[in-house]
């Protein structure tokens, strides 16, 4: 039986800095590829958000005005659906802003913290003054270690995936993970969630925050077969279901050479 | 202020200009307008309020071009003598710079004319002194993604910038959803710069197209046709200060759209300036593409002679509007040159906002990777094209490839080669050019 998928796509329009259109870009083919129907759908301002009507989600980070904007929106006519879906064990993956406003608290470019969404225990700050004003560069990470066993069961025929993951990463403030929340990784080169804590990213149930653009899935493609694989599992409650293997020379030649260069 | 004042400050940084070329530490360009700049700020606005029209062309793509051809458009006016700073000393210092040196021992500028490419920031900081007449922003998209951060934010200097100069004329891109608006709530004469709708709907601006407001002045191009040599041909029509302008065959030598909408501001200040249309059409036609912005470079060996025409790809309008080109090529050859360094923004994911879809509609011969992330852009492509040509080659010495090219071209080809600033640099040095055109 064929697969099928479906993605959701949040507020495509107003959330879509630096390159994160790219992650869609390679979940879409990459689902091609495997032979899994993918389709994937905007969910934008003014749309209600239902509860059980997608796999995964997926929102990048946007200026500060829409940020602003869509959290009012979000709360009224979101969060409930992405709530329960996120609780249920749907995935989501959140880019910089998309990762920032997931959580308690997020920062606006005149450095004013603003309400997130609180879905997950995370909260992100203005950075205090011993602190650089901007973490910004690649960024180079390695992946927290039961992430890592789990990305490991996702393919039908084992094969060598990389322990790292790479990206750029640009975003002033800074997060702290609360209770119930894993960093996705411990940072190798760059900064990650803060300038001081080590570590980057966030997962809490199949929620992922990450501050890696690049675009962050197409050099990562084992991070990307992961996200898809957590989400059919859930979708066809079968936890042993798998991935085939795909050819993935250039993916991993690229990255390859961003933790050669920039570690 | 004292003239006299002027006259140690110039002699200053002439000597500092001539003492740095000789000891061989560049050519002279930035440090004495710093120097001057910073100490004696108000030497500045002494030096240009002796020049009687001053022109500030700004915006994310195509400036230099712009001024180029603008300055090509003077250059037909017998009594024309134009004073233009280079391309990309366009923050203060580098302005500065062009003006001390062009300076007579005393500090006299025998100028008619000035026009001056502002970088988008430094606008609001110097607009007070040097009172441009004419102000032209030709867009604005997100650029360098990590030089400044918010596109808003840039669109909020330039207005900053514009408010200050509340006589000035301001000439936009009346498409561009960003420039388009840049006047609102301002007195500033504004002329829009569109293409015909059938054209404008195909270009990457950010959210809605701005449609013309009925009985707004500014010029549009109609006719649009882009021959097989990159060259455009197209219609001109509108009103300037009130009078019609209709220019049935205007041509423009650089390639695509972005430069139908150079031309027409250059059509439109010199209007402003009393050139008439049949003038600027001929002085267009004398323009020559700045290097990177489809100059063609020949490399012969024994009798094989290949040609490289160079296009240069800055952020994701520019890379997809030059794609969109190639889709008429047949037989594409082309080479996607792409560096990291910071004139060329270190963080990749633009690559991604580029369309590299839009090859799909093209003739591909063969496509070649080279640059520091060479591996990145394959990564691209191989999820752009839907029938990917087989490994696509990616090797970062651009000099690799450059041999590699010249293997697989036949003689006479052209071989398409679309570089980020600093991979563009580093392939005209190797193809035996240096930086100091103009
Ligand atoms: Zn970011």
């Amino acid at each position: 039986m064929p697969y099928a998928l479906t993605i959701t796509h949040l507020y495509p329009d107003y959330l879509n800095l630096y390159g994160d259109t790219g992650n869609l870009i390679v979940l879409r083919r990459r689902c091609q590829w495997m032979g899994i129907d993918c389709t994937v759908k905007p969910l934008t301002m003014e749309e209600v958000a239902q509860s059980g009507q997608t796999d995964f989600y997926f929102m990048g980070g946007g200026q500060d005005m829409d940020q602003v904007a869509i959290v009012n929106d979000f709360h009224q006519l979101k969060h409930e659906a992405i709530q329960a879906d996120t609780e249920a064990g749907v995935v989501f993956l959140g880019v910089c802003g998309g990762y920032q406003l997931m959580g308690n608290t997020f920062l606006m470019g005149n450095g004013e913290e603003t309400q997130g969404l609180g879905i997950i225990n995370v909260s992100t700050r203005a950075p205090s003054t011993d602190v650089k004003q901007r973490c910004i560069g690649n960024l180079v990470v390695e992946i927290n270690s039961a992430v890592y066993a789990e990305m490991q069961t996702i393919y039908a025929t084992p094969r060598k995936i990389p322990r790292t993951l790479v990206g750029f990463e640009n975003h002033s403030g800074q997060t702290y993970l609360g209770n119930g929340v894993e960093p996705l990784a411990k940072t190798i080169a760059g900064f990650g969630n803060n300038a001081t804590a080590e570590y980057e990213g966030a997962r809490y149930k199949n929620v992922f925050g990450s501050y890696m653009h690049g675009s962050l899935l197409p050099k990562n493609p084992h991070f990307a077969d992961y996200l898809i694989g957590l989400a059919l599992r859930r979708k066809y409650a079968d936890v042993n279901l798998t991935l085939p293997t795909l050819t993935d020379t250039e993916e991993f030649a690229a990255h390859e050479f961003v933790v050669q260069r920039y570690r | 202020m004292n003239q006299l004042l002027l006259i140690p400050i110039i002699a200053f940084a002439k000597l500092l200009t001539l003492a740095l070329r000789v000891s061989g530490r560049g050519s002279g360009t930035a440090l004495p307008g710093y120097l001057v700049g910073r100490y004696f700020p108000f030497v500045l606005k002494a030096l240009v309020s002796q020049i009687p029209v001053v022109v500030a062309i700004t915006g994310t793509n195509g400036k230099t071009t712009s001024q180029t051809m603008l300055s090509a458009v003077l250059d037909q006016a017998p009594q024309a003598k134009v004073l233009r700073n280079k391309a990309g000393a366009n923050l203060s210092q580098g302005i500065l710079s062009e003006l001390l040196k062009q300076s007579n021992a005393v500090g006299r500028l025998d100028f008619t004319h000035a026009v001056l490419e502002v970088e988008e920031a430094t606008l609001p900081r110097i607009a007070r002194l040097i009172k441009p007449n004419i102000i032209a922003v030709t867009n604005l998209y997100r650029d360098q993604l990590d030089a400044y951060g918010e596109i808003d934010r840039t669109e909020k200097l330039i207005r900053d910038g514009i408010a200050q100069c509340p006589t000035a004329a301001v000439v936009v891109n009346g498409d561009d959803p960003r420039t388009s608006r840049l006047t609102q709530g301002l007195d500033n004469a504004t002329y829009f710069m569109s293409l015909a709708p059938e054209y404008a709907r195909f270009l990457p601006y950010e959210g809605k197209l701005n449609s013309r407001i009925p009985g707004s002045q500014g010029l549009e191009a109609t006719n649009i046709h882009i021959n097989e040599d990159l060259t455009t041909d197209f219609s001109v029509q509108g009103q300037i200060n009130h009078e019609t302008v209709h220019l049935p065959q205007a041509k423009t030598v650089s390639p695509g759209f972005f430069h139908v909408y150079n031309a027409l501001t250059a059509i439109a200040i010199a209007n402003l300036l009393g050139i008439d249309g049949a003038t600027a059409i001929a002085g267009l036609k004398t323009f020559k593409p700045a290097f990177g912005r489809g100059e063609i470079l020949t490399r012969q060996q024994g009798d094989k002679q290949v040609n490289y025409r160079l296009l240069l790809v800055k952020n994701p309008a520019s890379f997809s509007l030059s794609l969109e080109l190639l889709r008429n090529i047949p037989a594409l050859k082309l080479i996607l040159a792409i560096n990291d360094n910071t004139a060329d923004g270190k963080d990749v994911s633009w690559l991604w906002d580029s369309e590299l879809e839009r090859l799909n509609q093209a003739n591909i011969d063969w496509i070649l990777c080279t640059g520091i992330r060479a591996k990145d852009m394959a990564v691209r492509l191989k999820y752009a094209l839907d029938v990917p040509p087989g490994p696509i080659p990616a090797e970062e010495s651009i000099r690799q490839i450059i041999d590699l090219s010249f293997k697989e071209a036949g003689s006479g080809d052209t071989v398409f080669v679309l570089p980020t600033y600093t991979a563009m640099l580093e392939f005209r040095k190797l193809m035996g050019k240096t930086l100091d055109v103009v």
